[in-house]
């Protein structure tokens, strides 16, 4: 286990240091993408203005929201950007040198590549949640409650899309296939929380996961609500593992399709 | 007229392709669902608790000002920036260049052709459920709404494959597009009134999206509101004057990426 974390640390330490070697691509990649992220910022406080406060929602939980969904993108697509190709490789038949690997299959897929602009959601959703702790004022048991909920919605957005890209073994044209579940996913976890209720938040907290990410944390945060860092952290690790046994099931349905890229 | 025919023909051939794929039809729908649909629900809901409008604006107009901008998106005109970008990476763009038709000509019209099958499957079932929940909006009764729309439409079309041609021909001078890619995609998605209308913006971003490119791509959306009847002409000229504006520069920066390209082939 010690070894497997080792390998995936040096595979990442030498992913970005490839990546850095186009400096100015590696710097407007990071910046791009955390002015990309402002742009879903500034519509949720437009529309906060224009509605007013829904359920309690007001812009600083909105700034949290960002914050959670940003952060917990930045880390699993950044340090694991390899899961995204998971449907490239598997077309192209490159998943063969995966297979073939003496390490743990997951994290050999996620390690094989580095999203850059992930480093910018990275920052953008520090500095967001930074801001929204100064905004709400929390006490020490609320940063705790803020760094647990990191690691917990991570968890949850780590499982979400290893279970999507695991539909890459079913498809025949699972690129866009993938691409669109994922977007079914990540869309209403970049919404405004507040207007979730009923049969919409059972949903998309039970069946689609997108509310664990952002949604359920700002609001465990506010309340410091035990209840509901319980419930997240149930769920959390419910899907993480239904998301690993999915992954091992679709990879043994993996037929190879080689187009000569054995070991590219 | 020959490059009319080539385009039409390049249209054509994406078109039948796009049919011969089904499953991307399903991607696109679920995207539009995954957009518009939980939007739309939500905002209903918002409108609930504002007893119905908002701003003066109700759920109906709302609702289709909206269901117009994802819409439209499905077209996914936007790509054209990618696909100049992996030209140029690529080297096709040295291929392409040596073609009997203009190679911005081809790349558009090859845009088109890729999104005109969703937009038109989930263009009209959209509409049609969206009429059926919702009811139609209340300009839409009006003689100019029709030849007024298709107009704004075309324009909206042409003025998009412009913009984002601009930042797709970037490619030949910077590595990577995609930081300028995303900035201005996200200032049309916010001007264009996608997750808010444009009647809910406050005063001054309502003028960015009326004198900017970005806001005139997508004047589709400003069909439906009540203002259309008396504005329809003054939007359709900010258009017109943009798609000049913008041809000018795409022609300029065109010409001068041709000079940047040097074959080395064999």
């Amino acid at each position: 286990m010690i070894n497997e974390l080792y390998f995936a640390l040096y595979a990442i330490k030498k992913n970005v240091q490839s990546n850095a070697e186009l400096r100015t691509s590696f710097i407007a990649n990071i910046i791009g993408m955390m002015i990309n992220n402002t742009s879903f910022l500034i519509i949720w406080i437009f529309f906060i203005r224009s509605v007013g406060i829904i359920n309690g929602w007001t812009a600083a939980d909105i700034l949290g929201l960002q914050g959670f969904s940003a952060l917990c993108f930045g880390i699993v697509f950044s340090a694991g950007g390899g899961i995204r190709h998971t449907a490239e490789y598997v077309s192209s038949g490159s998943f063969d040198r995966f297979l073939l690997s003496p390490k743990n299959l997951l994290l050999r897929l996620a390690t094989s590549s580095f999203g850059v602009s992930a480093v910018g959601d990275m920052l953008f959703g520090v500095a967001c949640l930074a801001i929204y702790a100064t905004l709400l004022h929390t006490t020490p048991y609320q940063v705790a409650f803020i760094c647990v909920l990191v690691i917990l919605s991570t968890m949850v957005f780590l499982a979400a899309v290893v279970t999507v890209y695991s539909a890459s073994f079913l498809f025949v044209d699972s690129n866009t296939v993938v691409d669109g579940l994922f977007e079914l996913f990540l869309t209403p976890a970049l919404f405004h929380g507040g207007a979730f209720r009923g049969g919409m938040r059972f949903i998309f907290t039970f069946v689609i996961p997108s509310l664990l990410i952002g949604t359920l944390p700002v609001e465990a945060v506010r309340n410091a609500s035990l209840e509901k860092l319980l419930l997240i952290t149930l769920l959390s690790f419910a899907w993480l593992l239904i998301s690993f046994k999915l992954f091992y099931a679709g990879v043994r349905k993996y037929e190879s399709s080689n187009f000569m890229t054995f070991g590219s | 007229m020959k490059q009319t025919r080539l385009a039409q023909k390049i249209i054509r051939t994406q078109f039948k392709d796009r049919i011969y794929y089904p499953s991307r039809l399903v991607v696109d729908t679920i995207r539009v669902i995954a957009r518009c649909g939980i939007l739309l629900i939500l905002y209903s809901y918002v409108f609930e608790l504002n007893n119905g409008t908002i701003n003066g604006v109700s759920y109906v107009t709302a609702a289709w000002s909206m269901f117009f901008y994802f819409a439209f998106s499905v077209l996914v005109l936007r790509h054209i920036s990618q696909a100049i970008m992996e030209d140029v990476r690529r080297g096709t763009v040295e291929i392409l260049f040596s073609k009997p038709i203009s190679y911005l000509s081809y790349r558009m019209a090859f845009q088109v052709g890729k999104g005109l099958y969703s937009f038109l499957v989930i263009g009209v079932s959209g509409a049609l459920v969206l009429a059926l929940l919702v009811g139609f909006p209340v300009t839409a009764t009006s003689m100019i709404f029709i030849p007024t729309m298709i107009v704004t439409f075309v324009l909206g079309v042409i003025l998009s494959l412009l913009l984002y041609s601009i930042i797709g021909l970037l490619a030949f001078w910077i590595e990577d597009i995609n930081p300028i890619f995303w900035t201005v995609d996200k200032a049309v998605m916010i001007l264009g009134g996608s997750y808010l209308p444009v009647a809910l913006f406050p005063t001054y971003v309502y003028a960015l999206a009326l004198y900017s490119p970005f806001g005139a791509t997508q004047f589709i959306t400003h069909t439906v509101y009540h203002t259309w009847q008396t504005e329809w002409y003054f939007k359709i000229g900010m258009q017109v004057f943009w798609v000049i504006a913008l041809g000018a520069i795409v022609h300029i920066v065109f010409q001068r990426a041709k000079q940047k390209v040097s074959v080395n082939g064999g």
